[in-house]
């Protein structure tokens, strides 16, 4: 049990035992929860109401917060200190700031409503994760239980509740610490929760119904507005129903319902502000990558750049389609193979292919022919697209494709040049003759 | 009305269309202000709902499955938007908006090795050693959710299920019934051998050699040809469960 001495003069702090090894004594039923180093404990107030405790081992437990004196320090004159939870009247919200950042993280709690302690971390650790079982743990009110167990068995025999626990002996010496005593009380979370889950169920089953009233109102709603032709005469007339469009979109965006985007709407206001955003931040992307890239890379850059409040894949389709109502210099278009992919509205097919003509008519590969690597590196543009625009040229009639155990490789295509009225006749001059000149082997 | 002749039965007519117009701009009011509130009323409903189970679904992977199943029955998509109610006030956009960015790094890390064709337990392996520091268990429906999302995106995102494992595709390049039967058969030792799918399938040598000639070519194939009885083995690395992906960290 705890010992009577304390230290500052409101005895604030009881002393804790420990053991041999330096881990503290628990009592029946305390569980650990939390643990860091390098930790400080001051007091808040001018002139300080209790000694401070610097550099120790800050445990946190579901009916104390346990500071022990790092071992590496002679903190002879401080002796293991603990406060019980119970005392605890109110924990201060960590509020981020500029200065915090420059700080070490600090944690304000006040004890018996008079005394504010600040704990300050400075090791590394998990101070929200800490923050967030100090909340638990607190509110948890462990020692309540306790006492009205202690209540309880006292009326009922000896030792009653003792065997039922079993992690703790008769004598509060200690069996099993820290993880199984974690996991043990995850164990008895989880049986708890399945209570409050039968709560959740119902909940959901209501909230669910609600939810298809609202999917039933949205679909009638729409019908009437999206599908019925503009009627009314005057010009304003028009402007309100495109607001009230707008807001049509944005309340099905709300409830979870996907409308696509029509000629006459120009859908969700939110997802017209992220089309001018996303037409924004596409510019470097697409310079870098060599004025086209595919949209799963938009996406991973996109939301990678914004790290939280991230889009979802539909946003960013929704909002890559609207840029061809407005004016912006990039445009999604679509291949054949399902890849979709932005690109800018100057890069042009033309240009891909003189470059990829001018490729495919030099001496090397009008022999060996170039495969979808081979032009990424020469044109200088990502290999799924390289693919892509040989593929395009390809269905252009600009090449022709062999497929061996190299792999796929394309050349340029010669029957364009062939004179059907005389077919075996072999040129000398364009490229079927350079062409003859390239793979001719040259014959001792 | 009695229809009148003359200008003032036309007067009457243009009084009375003008009358039923402004009626139906009313009543279209009507049902903004109806629709207005009842937004209103729903939001509030999920706000009470989200501020005592939020922390369920986050932390309850049953929970957040049936949660998705249901909204599928009523027909909303709660990972529509990042703007819908359902990610603002649940916060489970971010949760699979992530999860989705994460994905796909794990599929363009691996398509070297695997040619864009990956088993779900494999992606979710790799993803759970990405989430170590977070406290929130993935679960492969989780992945599945996620995956469904990235649809959209068109890069061929697809989850497709051979004999009785599924696979995860991050390609456009589409499987045909003949690959997905070599696919199934290459579960059983992870590699398989022109004359066992001729064996198995009963079919020609032709039409295996070319099947396995696409899939080689696609890069979902690896030849082992120095077996000592000279017989060429065709490893599939998607499917094969002594297949480890050594030497990935984050």
């Amino acid at each position: 049990m705890a010992g009577e001495s304390t230290i500052g003069p409101d005895g604030l702090f009881h002393n804790a035992e420990v053991t041999t090894s330096g881990r503290p004594v628990l009592r029946r039923n305390e569980v650990e929860c939390f643990l860091l180093s390098s930790v400080d404990l001051d007091s808040e107030d001018d002139p300080p109401r209790f000694a401070s405790l610097r550099s120790g081992n800050l445990i946190l437990t579901t009916h104390r917060l346990i500071w022990i004196p790092s071992s590496s320090q002679s903190n002879a004159s401080l002796p293991p200190s603990s406060l019980p939870l119970a005392s605890v009247t109110h924990i201060f919200s960590h509020k981020k700031s500029i200065k915090s950042m420059f700080h070490s993280p600090r944690i304000r709690f006040q004890v018996d409503s008079v005394v504010v302690v600040t704990i300050v971390f400075r090791g590394k650790g998990d101070f929200d994760g800490f923050l967030t079982k100090f909340w638990e743990c607190w509110r948890g009110r462990a020692w309540e239980e306790d006492e009205k167990r202690e209540s309880e068995a006292s009326g009922s025999g000896t030792g009653a509740g003792t065997v039922a626990q079993g992690l703790y002996g008769n004598d509060g010496t200690v069996r099993m610490v820290g993880l199984a005593g974690i996991l043990r009380k995850e164990q008895e979370q989880w049986e708890s929760t399945d209570k409050s889950l039968q709560d959740a169920f119902q909940d959901l089953n209501a909230l669910m119904s609600k939810a298809k009233e609202m999917v039933s109102l949205a679909e009638k709603m729409r019908q009437k507005l999206l599908s019925a032709p503009s009627s009314s005469q005057n010009g304003s007339g028009d402007d309100e129903e495109m607001g009230s469009k707008e807001e049509m979109q944005q309340w099905m965006l709300s409830v979870g319902i996907i409308s696509p985007v029509t000629k006459e709407s120009a859908g969700a206001l939110y997802h017209q502000e992220l089309s001018r955003q996303l037409a924004d931040f596409v510019r470097i992307p697409l310079e870098q990558a060599g004025g086209m890239i595919s949209l799963t890379d938009m996406y991973y850059h996109f939301n990678r750049a914004r790290g939280t409040e991230l889009i979802s894949p539909d946003d960013l389709w929704q909002a890559c389609t609207l840029w061809e109502k407005f004016d912006v210099p990039v445009m999604l278009r679509k291949f054949d193979s399902g890849v979709k992919v932005i690109q800018n509205k100057s890069h042009s097919d033309e240009e891909v292919m003189s470059r990829i003509r001018t490729l495919v008519t030099k001496t090397e590969t009008l022999r060996t022919g170039v495969t979808a690597s081979d032009a990424a590196l020469t044109l200088k543009i990502a290999p799924a697209m390289a693919k892509e625009h040989l593929l395009s040229a390809e269905t252009k009639g600009l090449l022709c494709r062999d497929m061996s155990p190299d792999g796929l490789r394309f050349y340029f295509n010669l029957f364009h040049e062939f004179d059907l009225t005389n077919l075996h006749f072999v040129k000398d001059f364009g490229t079927y003759g350079e062409w003859v000149k390239a793979t001719t082997l040259l014959s001792v | 009305m009695r229809r009148r002749p003359g200008i003032g039965g036309l007067q009457k007519a243009a009084a009375a269309r003008d009358q039923y117009r402004l009626l139906g701009e009313n009543v279209a009011k009507l049902r903004t202000d109806m629709m207005k509130e009842q937004l209103a009323t729903f939001k509030s409903q999920l706000e009470e709902f989200a501020r005592k189970h939020k922390n369920d679904i986050r932390k309850n992977p049953a929970f957040r499955a049936q949660f998705h199943e249901m909204c599928a029955k009523v027909g909303v998509d709660p990972l529509a938007s990042n703007k819908g109610f359902w990610a603002e006030l649940l916060g489970i956009g971010d949760f699979y908006y992530e999860l989705g960015v994460q994905i796909i790094e794990v599929c363009m890390l691996t398509r070297s090795l695997n040619g864009g064709l990956i088993s779900l337990q494999e992606l979710c392996s790799h993803l759970r050693q990405r989430r170590k520091k977070d406290r929130e268990a993935v679960t492969e429906d989780d992945c599945l959710r996620a995956i469904s999302k990235l649809k959209v995106l068109g890069s061929g995102f697809e989850v497709i299920t051979i004999g009785k494992k599924k696979l995860v595709r991050s390609v456009p390049t589409e499987l045909n019934k003949d690959h997905n039967q070599i696919l199934e058969l290459a579960q059983g030792q992870g590699f398989v051998t022109v004359e066992e799918v001729q064996r198995r399938l009963s079919w020609s040598s032709g039409r295996v050699i070319d099947a396995l000639d696409t899939l080689l070519e696609e890069g979902l194939a690896m030849i082992d040809n120095g077996n000592k009885d000279g017989i060429c083995q065709y490893w599939f690395p998607c499917v094969s469960s002594v297949y480890s992906f050594v030497g990935s960290d984050t």
